[in-house]
């Protein structure tokens, strides 16, 4: 055990998606533990299992898609333990949204068109009996929408998705998942449609709302600056799998596994003199037929003996800081 | 350059300003009764102007328009402007009334009271049938029919389908399977014959309920306009409209389950599932409003369609029994004279073609002013005409 109060413990979680051309084996035993108050950041390739793996938390995979084996535990409080597997829909239905929440990559898409923002917030609240009916919440929609830092909220209230900008949009999905002040705030990718300032204004403003309201923040990215600035755990993901998990400074000190080494040098550094990037070689493997043993080994240079073999086991290197790779498997 | 409300970007023409006022009024009687709703609603209602505005620049739509809304009139008033009621038989009292040709004025003298005709000189504008009733009035009667008849479909049928449909196409599944196999059932007949077979059996069973129950069958009778001893004629008009939401849902159903797959899987619903809102909410309050515009295009289209069916039914003699008039009814009883008596077939069947003409026309515009993306494309094109305009 990691942590010693986690709010979210996954254990051995497999998510297939059923599709006419085979068995897509999306998520492939991932074990992951998030303690309270942390943030923890997801981080992989495009296709690698980072959303599935989040929505999977609340089980809000859609067929094709089906969760096969593993265990998501919940923890409201310290020591109260719910097992999201066996929570009916309406006990889920209550859960999302209210104790966890999601913010989504592109706001021009996760706003409905035809309502206006304050609408929008006040529904959530509404269906989650925090405000007795859509009106009571619209009017306390305002507060929340100061408190998610949109500018000049009482106008922004009554303002269709398409009157607002990217940045606003964004904060007004924010202000909406942050409506019913939830412990575990999922957010997917939540500036990778945004242009830099906004991404920096964005960040900036989660780090705060961390900070006052002791929520945890579930980050998923393939932004290695922003893992870098936000996070206090990075797990790498690589097709389904994951394949190191280290707090933040470890992890860009001393990456470990191949697949890790190979994303921290393809990132640009600004400063210095120019170097060539380097890229890792080959693309994702077809998670229909995924290589056998370790995932990684068809692009990996350090290949050796059981990597097409055996599927490495996850080995604590040092402290809190687990690869699977078997590099690191002790001899003897 | 300051920026300007989109309605004052264009020039006007009359019915803009027509279409202006009338959308300026329903802004101004919504902001009575709630105070505020105008400026909130800004966007919206620029929105629908916008929309008027490509509507009133496409001839084909005003001509839609005017035919329905003649025939809506027409469907409306018709049986209290109507000269002579729809089972007033001249020709007992003047044998000139007989299967008189357009244009006869018939001269009813006393003593004829029992047929609720005062006497004097009736013209019969568009002629008398094999009874010697006027043909005008019994095709104003014959709209309220078609009217009703429409009416009452389409605020039955069609819902049953988009129901349906919404259900199947959100949930998918085995749900999607059941749903959309008995559909394909119901679309393996043909809707005209299965309509037949329905509005054969239907009436003796609707009879019994209308026997019954008295206040039904009044408020049908005050609808369709007909006299209180053709009660017995209301279980036949009863039948075609239940006939009709039978067959007139598959379709619909089909449409709508197309539309919710494409919808259900942007964002917003999913935002909406994360957020814990209940699914039957996501479907009606978010998934249903944005496919509303190709639903009310295809109701428009439908409307003609109902009508069509209607008369096609009643011509062939499962609709409307005698002496109720109806537009399929008069040309199937005016078949027999013809063509010596053409005016029988001819005046009813203008009216079901320009009547139907007209909601296909006002639908296919629709279409072109409701979808955002042709409407763009008007807007554009309406800009360029105001440039070339200013250039000159």
């Amino acid at each position: 055990m990691r942590c010693k109060d986690p709010i979210i413990v996954v254990k051995d979680l497999y998510v297939y998606f059923y599709t006419y051309a085979g068995i897509v084996q999306a998520i492939n035993s991932v074990s992951l533990e998030i303690c309270r108050g942390e943030t923890y950041c997801l981080v992989g390739e495009t296709g690698c299992g980072k959303s599935v793996t989040s929505k999977a938390l609340t089980r809000l995979i859609k067929p094709p898609g089906r969760i096969e084996k593993g265990e998501i535990y919940y923890y409201p409080e310290p020591g109260k333990k719910i097992d999201i597997r066996k929570l009916s829909e309406e006990e889920l239905r209550e859960l999302r949204g209210y104790e966890i929440s999601y913010i989504f990559q592109d706001p021009s898409t996760s706003l409905d068109p035809l309502y206006t923002l304050g609408y929008q917030v006040a529904e959530t609240m509404a269906f989650h009996k925090v405000v007795h009916n859509i009106k009571d919440g619209i009017r306390k929609a305002v507060v929340v929408l100061k408190n998610a830092m949109m500018p000049d909220a009482e106008t922004r209230v009554k303002a269709y998705p398409h009157e607002l900008s990217g940045g606003l949009k964004q904060r007004g999905a924010i202000g909406i998942s942050l409506a019913n002040q939830p412990r575990l705030l999922i957010a997917d990718e939540p500036t990778t449609a945004l242009d830099v300032t906004i991404q920096a204004q964005i960040m900036d403003f989660l780090r705060k709302l961390k900070e006052k309201e002791g929520l945890t923040l579930l980050l998923i990215t393939h932004n290695m600056g922003l893992v870098a600035e936000m996070c206090d755990t990075v797990a790498v993901m690589y097709a389904g799998e994951i394949v190191e998990e280290a707090p933040v400074e470890i992890l860009f000190k001393n990456p470990m596994h191949p697949y890790t080494k190979g994303l921290l040098k393809a990132v640009p550094v600004h400063v210095g003199k120019k170097v060539t990037l380097q890229s890792i070689p080959g693309t994702v493997p077809n998670l229909i037929f995924p290589p056998p043993g370790c995932r990684f080994h068809p692009r990996c240079s350090y290949k050796f003996d059981p990597c097409d073999k055996k599927r490495p086991p996850m080995i604590e290197v040092e402290e809190n800081h687990k690869v699977a790779c078997w590099l690191y498997e002790k001899k003897g | 350059m300051a920026t300007r409300a989109a309605s004052e970007v264009y020039k006007k023409k009359l019915l803009d300003r027509f279409s202006d006022a009338l959308i300026d009024s329903i802004a101004g009687f919504m902001n009575k009764i709630r105070p505020g709703w105008k400026v909130r609603n800004q966007a919206r209602v620029d929105e629908w102007k916008l929309m008027f505005y490509a509507f009133n620049r496409s001839p084909l739509g005003i001509a839609g328009a005017i035919l329905v809304l003649a025939f809506l009139l027409l469907a409306i008033i018709g049986p209290w402007v109507a000269p002579l009621s729809y089972d007033t038989s001249l020709a007992l009292c003047n044998q000139q009334a007989y299967l008189a040709p357009p244009k006869t004025t018939v001269t009813i003298p006393g003593g004829c009271e029992a047929l609720g005709v005062k006497p004097g000189n009736y013209t019969l504008y568009l002629g008398g049938d094999s009874f010697g009733r006027d043909l005008g009035s019994r095709m104003l009667f014959g709209a309220r029919t078609s009217f009703v008849v429409m009416i009452f479909v389409l605020l039955v049928g069609p819902w049953i389908g988009i129901g349906l449909g919404l259900i199947s196409g959100y949930f998918g599944g085995s749900t999607d399977e059941l749903i959309m196999r008995t559909t394909d059932i119901f679309l393996v007949f043909p809707g005209l014959i299965l309509a037949i077979a329905f509005s054969a059996v239907l009436p003796s069973r609707i009879s019994g309920f209308l026997a019954s129950h008295h206040y039904v069958s009044l408020f049908f009778l005050h609808l369709f306009s007909l006299k209180i001893q053709h009660e017995g004629s209301l279980a036949s008009l009863l039948s075609v409209i239940i006939a009709l939401w039978i067959v007139w849902w598959p379709g619909y159903a089909r449409l709508v389950r197309g539309m919710v797959l494409s919808e259900k899987e942007n964002t917003y619903v999913e935002a909406a599932r994360a957020l814990g809102i209940p699914s039957r909410s996501i479907l009606v309050r978010h998934i249903m409003p944005n496919i509303s515009g190709p639903i009310l295009v295809y109701l428009s289209l439908d409307s003609g369609g109902v009508i069509l069916t209607e008369a096609g039914l009643s011509f062939l003699g499962v609709g409307a029994v005698p002496p109720i008039a109806d537009w399929g009814r008069i040309i199937y009883d005016g078949s027999q004279y013809f063509p010596n008596a053409w005016w029988l077939i001819f005046f009813p069947g203008l009216a079901i073609f320009l009547t139907v003409l007209g909601f296909n026309l006002l639908g296919d515009v629709l279409r072109d002013v409701l979808d955002p993306r042709t409407r763009r494309s008007i807007e554009f094109k309406l800009k360029k005409e105001i440039e070339v305009g200013e250039e000159q």
